[in-house]
């Protein structure tokens, strides 16, 4: 599927803006705790160790977090695309 | 708000994948008899896009951070079943290719972001009014978040429960930890999402009514 301009508009326009507010995100929020990460840490609980290792992480800087940032993005739109595309192609040799 | 491995009973993220994977596989079903060569790049491109979002956690206060779940605008956009996909795709990426979330609590995560927020959000709009967009788009942002969190918040506690703490948060902790903290987080989903919506409404109003057509019952099975 070739996608319509406006979506490769959209595209750009989503990782400008991602890339724009990656700047207030280390600036503000890097490191806090998010409102489940915080209950966790309020009532003594650590993270214990994960069932599964994942071969990526967010990146621990502006550059590498702007690049996973680019992976994520694209890695959900090919997983999504394929999906779609497989439930259509279901539909369609019915 | 993504659980990790190890937080809760089996019990509680057994039942939280059997529940998910029954109404993930139910979306899916639902959205099969409208996806054409419209709605299946702007699905695509939305949980990308919703996939960065989640990463920009903004403050607020007391050292606590949130982040948009996007059930809410997804859900606006393109109806709940296709919201239930959307928000489930981005988990996946998620717990599989990042670590954000723990793989035993992939379940429970869809649960909450992926099928909750999309029911909360569609239901405050049937009970709002769709016409009524500028109170309905926020408060059905809102109640996304904090209902969502407010079921965390019950998990945790049944976890407690079940395991006579050896999981979980006590009820009297979880409840008001989690819902004091995602009020607030709620109110930035609500403005995230309204902003989205009044920009939409400006440039390209007709996506406001693609969800008309995606999920509805089709005669296909």
């Amino acid at each position: 599927m070739i996608m319509e301009k406006k979506y490769i508009f959209a595209t750009a326009g989503i990782l400008v803006a991602f890339a724009v507010g990656l700047v207030g995100f280390f600036l503000v929020s890097n490191g806090v705790p998010d409102g489940l990460d915080k209950a966790m840490e309020d009532n003594g609980i650590a993270e214990s160790e994960p069932v599964y290792t994942a071969p990526l992480t967010y990146g621990e800087d502006y550059a590498s977090s702007l690049v996973m940032g680019v992976v994520g993005f694209f890695a959900t739109l090919v997983l999504m695309l394929g999906i779609l595309k497989l439930r259509r192609s279901v539909r369609s040799s019915r | 708000m993504h659980i990790p491995d190890g937080l809760m009973d089996p019990a509680v993220w057994i039942t939280g994948w059997l529940i998910a994977l029954v109404l993930v596989g139910i979306a899916l079903y639902r959205i099969g008899g409208k996806l054409d060569e419209r709605t299946i790049p702007l699905m695509a491109v939305l949980a990308a896009g919703i996939f960065v979002a989640q990463m920009l956690n903004f403050p607020i206060g007391g050292g606590t951070t949130g982040h948009l779940i996007g059930a809410a605008l997804a859900t606006i956009l393109l109806g709940p079943w296709a919201a239930m996909l959307i928000v489930t795709v981005i988990l996946v990426i998620q717990a599989m290719v990042f670590g954000d979330g723990g793989l035993t609590a992939l379940g429970l995560n869809i649960l909450n972001m992926a099928i909750i927020a999309p029911m909360v959000t569609w239901g405050a709009l049937k009970l709002i009014g769709e016409r009524n967009r500028s109170v309905g788009v926020p408060v059905a942002a809102w109640a996304s978040v904090f209902i969502a969190a407010t079921a965390c918040a019950a998990e945790l506690a049944l976890s407690y429960s079940l395991s006579g703490g050896l999981y979980g948060i006590t009820a009297a902790l979880a409840f008001p930890s989690m819902m004091g903290f995602h009020l607030l987080i709620g109110i930035g989903e609500a403005i995230i999402t309204s902003g989205v919506v009044l920009f939409l409404v400006k440039v390209s109003p007709e996506m406001l009514e693609i969800h008309k057509s995606i999920g509805q019952k089709t005669t296909e099975a």
